[in-house]
Formats: C-alpha cells, sequence, structure tokens
C-alpha cells in the first residue's frame, strides 16, 4: 500500500496532466461541433477495430462449434440430396444418414481402410455405404459399439458398381494398389462412347449406393485391350489422405434385397 | 502573502490582460495572433512547484479559451507545455537547469533562445492540430505554428528583455 502511494505521489504530476487532458478534451467534445465529430469518427474506429479483433478471437475459440454446426446443416441438405436427387431410392428405404468422424485412416498399403468414430450405439450397419462431400468413400464392413472400419476405394478387395454419367454404360470400379487418385473402371465394352473428362458415379445396382452419387473422373483411357474393353484411369474427387467428416447412408431394404439373393 | 507570490500575481494578471485586451484582437495577415501569455510558463522559476506549474497553465489556458472560444485547444497546448517543461529546461539549459538563477539571467543566449522556441513552437503545434484537427491539413497546421511562433517569440523576447533590464 506504501508503495502505491509512493508511486502515486511520485508520478502526480504525470497523473494530474492525464486528469486536466480529459477535462480538456471533455469540454473541446462537448462544446465544439468539430472535434466532437472527429473524436466521434475516432471513437467509431477504435470500437469497431477493438470489436474486430476481440470478434476474431471468440470465433476462433468457436470453430469447433460452428464446424458442428456446418456439419449437421450439411447432413440435412445430403438427406435433401439423396431425396431429391437419386430419384430411384425414396426416403424411406435411404432412412437416414449419419456423419462421423475420421479417426484412422490408411493409404499406403493395397488394402487400406478407414475407422470412424460411430458404432452400433449410434445406429451404424454393416455393408452401408460411406460417402465424404465429394463422393464415394467406402463401405463399412465391421461395426463394433463405439466404432466401425470402412474399406475404403482405395482397397484392392473391393469392386465397385459404376456407370458413366452421360452415356449410363455400366462397369465397375477397382484400385490396383498403385496410385492413391487413379482407380480403374472396367467392363466398358468398345462400343460405348467415351471421352476424357467424363464423370463416373454409382451404378446403384448394388446394396451399398444409391445410384449417382460421384466417384470420379476418366483422365485417360486405352482401346487397344485385344478383349474388347477399355482400360479406363478414373481420378477419384474424393482426396483420400484428408478425410475429415463422413456421412453413412442406411438403407432400410438391405436386409429385404439380401434375402431375396438367398433363396 | 509574501511579497514574491504578490508579485508573480500582479505579473500574470497584466500579462492576461495585455492578451485578452490587446493580442488577441490582434490579427497579423488576418490568423497569427500571437500568445505572449506564454511568457508566464517561460519566466516561471525552476525552483518553483512543477505540479502548481500545472494548475496555473490549466487556468490560464481555460481563460484564453473562454475568452477566444477555443473550447480548451488552449488549455490542452498549455498543460503539455507546462508538463514537458522541466524536460525542455533540461534540454535546453543542460547541467545548469536546476540552478535557481540559471533561467534568464546570465545562461548562454543559444540555450535560452532554445529553451524560448520550444515551448512556443510546441504550443503552436499543439494548438493548430487541436484548431483544424484535421491530418489532410497537416502542412497548414505547420505554416500556421511556424509563422506564430516566430510572431510569438519575438514579442515574448522582447517583453523579457525590458523585464530583466528592469
Amino acid at each position: 500500500m506504501q508503495s502505491i502511494i509512493n508511486s502515486i505521489v511520485k508520478n502526480r504530476n504525470l497523473i494530474i496532466y492525464l486528469i486536466l487532458s480529459f477535462i480538456t478534451f471533455s469540454f473541446l467534445y462537448n462544446n465544439s461541433t468539430l472535434h466532437f465529430n472527429e473524436l466521434g469518427k475516432i471513437s467509431t474506429y477504435l470500437s469497431a477495430t477493438s470489436s474486430k479483433f476481440s470478434s476474431s478471437i471468440i470465433s476462433y475459440f468457436n470453430l469447433r462449434k460452428e464446424n458442428e454446426k456446418l456439419i449437421s446443416e450439411n447432413l440435412q441438405l445430403k438427406k435433401m440430396e439423396s431425396t431429391y436427387k437419386y430419384t430411384q431410392i425414396n426416403e424411406d428405404t435411404l432412412n437416414s444418414i449419419n456423419s462421423a468422424k475420421v479417426i484412422v485412416n490408411s493409404i499406403n498399403k493395397s488394402k487400406n481402410i478407414i475407422i470412424i468414430d460411430k458404432g452400433k450405439l449410434d445406429s451404424i450397419n454393416l455393408d452401408t455405404g460411406v460417402i465424404s462431400s465429394k463422393g464415394v468413400v467406402g463401405i463399412v464392413k465391421n461395426v463394433t459399439n463405439n466404432y466401425a472400419s470402412i474399406i475404403s476405394l482405395l482397397n484392392t478387395d473391393l469392386r465397385l458398381n459404376a456407370i458413366l454419367k452421360n452415356t449410363s454404360t455400366i462397369g465397375s470400379v477397382t484400385w490396383d494398389g498403385l496410385n492413391t487418385r487413379i482407380l480403374k473402371l472396367n467392363d466398358i465394352p468398345h462400343s460405348s462412347t467415351i471421352k476424357v473428362g467424363d464423370t463416373v458415379v454409382t451404378g446403384g445396382m448394388s446394396f451399398y449406393f444409391p445410384k449417382g452419387i460421384p466417384i470420379g473422373k476418366i483422365i485417360n483411357y486405352d482401346k487397344s485391350s485385344l478383349e474388347g474393353y477399355y482400360e479406363i484411369d478414373v481420378e477419384i474427387f474424393n482426396d483420400f489422405s484428408s478425410l475429415s467428416n463422413l456421412y453413412i447412408l442406411n438403407r432400410t431394404d438391405n436386409n429385404e434385397i439380401q434375402s431375396l439373393l438367398n433363396e | 502573502m509574501n511579497r514574491e507570490l504578490l508579485k508573480n500575481i500582479s505579473f500574470y494578471t497584466i500579462i492576461l490582460a495585455l492578451q485578452l485586451l490587446i493580442f488577441n484582437q490582434f490579427k497579423l495577415f488576418g490568423f497569427i495572433t500571437p500568445f505572449i501569455y506564454l511568457i508566464i510558463f517561460v519566466h516561471y522559476k525552476t525552483t518553483y512547484d512543477k505540479t502548481v506549474l500545472l494548475i496555473l497553465g490549466f487556468l490560464i489556458g481555460l481563460i484564453i479559451d473562454l475568452s477566444m472560444q477555443t473550447y480548451g485547444c488552449h488549455t490542452f497546448s498549455t498543460i503539455t507545455i507546462c508538463y514537458l517543461r522541466g524536460r525542455i529546461e533540461k534540454n535546453s539549459f543542460g547541467v545548469n537547469a536546476n540552478l535557481p538563477s540559471a533561467m534568464i539571467k546570465d545562461t548562454p543566449l543559444f540555450s535560452r533562445i532554445s529553451f524560448f522556441l520550444s515551448l512556443i513552437t510546441i504550443h503552436s503545434i499543439i494548438y493548430y492540430s487541436l484548431i483544424f484537427f484535421n491530418i489532410n491539413l497537416l502542412s497548414t497546421i505547420f505554416l500556421y505554428a511556424f509563422i506564430n511562433s516566430i510572431t510569438t517569440f519575438i514579442i515574448i523576447w522582447i517583453i523579457s528583455r525590458l523585464i530583466s533590464n528592469n
């Protein structure tokens, strides 16, 4: 306390100067229109700058919340998209879409898998399709109570039904285990007309995905094969090295279709 | 009330009266009004209390503002030079700054000119900055401050010589 008093006494001239300056500026502010306007502008500028600074800090700490909000909104949009875009699947068969975060993701093996933070308790079922905002990611192959593993498109065991978006020619995509950006589109006969840039989408002839979900685009094709089929390279829309939020498509009619196939 | 205080009060009153009644009406080139009241702060003895100087600066500035309708521009300029006076003394007079008789008499001419001009120029720059209060008029502010400082300096110098001769 004594040191505070000493400090005040020592700096009394500065304190008095600041008090008198404040009184003077109050006098200026209240009596002169010019100074009122100019000080008002300075005040507005300072308050706007400080508010912007503080709001940028606050918004940084709210990013996680904002991100969750955006994922939730995205989920709603995906549901709407499913209803209106993939016309052969009605809202009853594609009864729900769950979102999940990637917790493990490999791309450097021949049989890559992805593990997500949702499981049985979150209504994730086996053999359901998984997509991201850019397109197909893979298929759920194992489910525990809280986690699920997904066979990604970058897995040499996965063969997925696909079609060319423009011509509806049916084929299948596989991964040869070499380039993580390139898939092979098989079973497209020479009689089909294809060109570089054509989009490849899911064909709808599987349990996993409705028709029309983007997979990639043709970047190269070879017609020299003697078997009568093109050798087509498809660049994947998804970047598997940076997957974070995924959507799991739950279909109610999977069991029904499965039982028909088993008969 | 001692003799010195009475003498000082009389001096301040005369200077204020001169400023209010004569020099405030004086418009050199239509805009230059010499601020001869600054002589009070120039002649304020170094041995006197600096806090009293600040209060004195505030009161005199306020009186000038009220008479010239400048709403605090004089007050702020005056309290600022009163606050900075100690540093200006040290810059101008160096080691002699703390000697009681060092102010006007027996000090080098250059130190005295430097001291007078520093106080007057700082006051003028602050005053015209507040009067125009516009960054785009910076050249005008410095021009007015320069001409006003020179005029004020000449008049204060002459009055100081008259006082010291008497």
